[in-house]
């Protein structure tokens, strides 16, 4: 089967901080992305605004805590939440990270990196497969910011992906912060990664801050978008073409005004990669 | 090594802070050009009790004021240690920390377990459902005859707690920054409601208290109005409080002989 890439422009996350500013005035992005647990109450002002946002914003649930991953069953009380959050809300997409976070019914409440290997392979294809049947509709999965490689794993992540995506017939949302941090952390080359991943998997773009520890980088989504990143997000245009993207920002969140222009940055640079193309298109 | 060996051994090496169930794992996790195995497993272990750190303490913002970061920290390892998150939402994990302070009390500071059971009652009522409430009006339109037996329906947005020391007005005076003395020790009921998207809470009367929880199990309003026979006025005060009820909005529906008005 294809995966179908929408045409959704530049988004940004929806936050706690901005909540007011959400309430009162119409969104200042073409589309919104929530952390999908934060929205799973049944009550309470998170939904309401959500649902008031909803009805003139597309709205994409992007999820921490499905643990696609993990050796335990997928948690029947998540996925009741999720089928209840979709229905309510009709998201454009519905993303998570191909990553563990639980185990024996713990959850670490982190984004685990798993060891690639053909068992792995097998057992998260049939999971996404599986949940994909539940849902009625194509997730997209993220590559996580890892600080950690396993000497059992015998692919990259981007073969691992790749294959991933083919096998259980999933979308890509491809982190491009989190490919540059983990390149810098585990020892790769982004650029290698970039080519490995199959363009036409690719339904979604983030793009983060990160911080500099000295000897690895952290993937902490408190900062701009620094230049490099920026310019791994050149060549992944130049590779994927125009796809929807967003301008992560979950701590030390900057005012409205700020994050937007974030985002407004990046549809810049989208214009000058792809303007040509884009103009075309349009006349 | 399988998946799930492999995930076994990584789960402990970074909850458990032994140091022997890192070295399990060490040999499994490779050394990249910037990070050994070790520092890559510490990495982890200390950003899960970080987050988990920080989600109590957004969860219990007054508590964690007045302990102070370290101390918070200390409670919270222990807590983690003796309770993991068992909830895919992060904002879960606090939910058993007022019972942990019941089970393993402060000796000088017992009533922060009261203190913790009222934040950890404003975090639920911030996310519970909260029907449209219902005016006074609906309890006008039962027939006097049958009033006695018609029964309120309280809001999920509405609790009553029973708390042992008046810690109500230490929240309010530790939220606004201030360093209050310790609260007093003393059976202190409370309610913790919704309006809008704004948590309130207040103390209740002992009776007043009873009178929520007999109609929030179903008692009759015949009954709920008994609980203030020992006022000077328990008409008026019954009246009083019910009334009370209705303008904060904690009655979403008023049923009488099997017929529910709202």
């Amino acid at each position: 089967m294809a995966f179908q890439r929408l045409d959704l422009g530049h988004g940004i996350g929806l936050r706690t901080k901005h909540f007011p500013q959400f309430d009162s005035e119409p969104s200042p992005a073409d589309w919104v992305e929530v952390v999908t647990e934060n929205f799973m109450a049944e009550g309470g002002r998170p939904i309401a605004l959500l649902e008031k946002v909803r009805r003139d914003t597309p709205v994409v649930l992007h999820g921490v805590s499905l643990s696609i991953g993990s050796t335990d069953p997928l948690s029947a009380r998540y996925l009741d939440d999720l089928d209840r959050l979709v229905a309510r809300i009709e998201p454009a997409m519905v993303t998570d990270h191909l990553c563990w976070g639980t185990w024996r019914g713990r959850y670490v409440h982190d984004l685990l990196p798993l060891p690639y290997t053909e068992e792995t392979l097998a057992h998260v294809s049939s999971r996404v497969a599986s949940l994909q049947d539940r849902l009625g509709r194509q997730i997209l999965l993220e590559n996580p910011s890892s600080y950690m490689a396993y000497r059992d794993s015998t692919m990259t992540e981007w073969e691992f992906l790749a294959a991933l995506s083919l096998r259980a017939d999933c979308g890509i949302l491809l982190d491009v912060n989190n490919v540059y941090v983990s390149a810098n952390n585990l020892g790769f080359d982004p650029i290698e990664y970039l080519n490995g991943i199959p363009p036409d998997r690719v339904g979604q773009f983030h793009l983060a801050g990160h911080s500099d520890k000295g000897n690895y980088l952290l993937d902490t989504h408190d900062a701009p978008v620094p230049p490099p990143v920026w310019e791994l997000y050149r060549e992944a245009l130049r590779r994927f073409g125009r796809v929807p993207t967003l301008v992560e920002w979950d701590d030390r969140i900057p005012p409205l005004v700020e994050l937007v222009a974030e985002s407004r940055h990046a549809e810049d640079v989208e214009m000058e990669e792809l303007g040509s193309v884009l103009r075309s298109l349009a006349s | 090594m399988t998946l799930t060996e492999t995930q076994a051994r990584v789960h402990e090496a970074i909850t458990s802070g032994a140091e022997l169930a890192r070295v399990r794992i060490e040999g499994c996790v490779a050394d990249t050009p910037v990070l050994s195995a070790r520092e890559s497993l510490e990495i982890y272990a200390n950003m899960y009790l970080c987050r988990l750190v920080r989600a109590l303490q957004e969860t219990f913002p007054n508590l964690a004021r007045h302990l102070g970061d370290e101390s918070f920290a200390s409670l919270a390892e222990r807590y983690l240690r003796r309770h993991p998150s068992e909830h895919h939402d992060v904002g879960q994990v606090g939910r058993l920390l007022p019972n942990f302070l019941r089970q393993n009390p402060d000796p000088e500071r017992p009533w922060l377990r009261d203190l913790a059971e009222l934040e950890w009652a404003r975090n639920e009522i911030f996310f519970a459902p909260a029907p449209r409430s219902v005016a006074a009006g609906a309890l006008a339109a039962i027939p006097l005859e049958s009033a006695d037996r018609a029964r309120l329906v309280l809001s999920p947005a509405m609790q009553v707690l029973v708390l042992e020391h008046a810690v109500t007005s230490f929240w309010e005076a530790s939220a606004d920054g201030n360093h209050p003395a310790p609260p007093k020790a003393g059976r202190s009921p409370a309610a913790v409601w919704r309006s809008g998207f704004q948590v309130h809470h207040c103390p209740l009367q002992a009776d007043e208290a009873l009178a929520l929880e007999m109609a929030r199990h179903g008692e009759s309003l015949g009954r709920v109005c008994a609980t203030f026979a020992d006022r000077e006025d328990p008409s008026a005060a019954a009246s009083g409080a019910i009334a009370s009820w209705f303008a904060e909005g904690w009655v979403v529906g008023v049923e009488s002989a099997g017929i529910e008005r709202t």
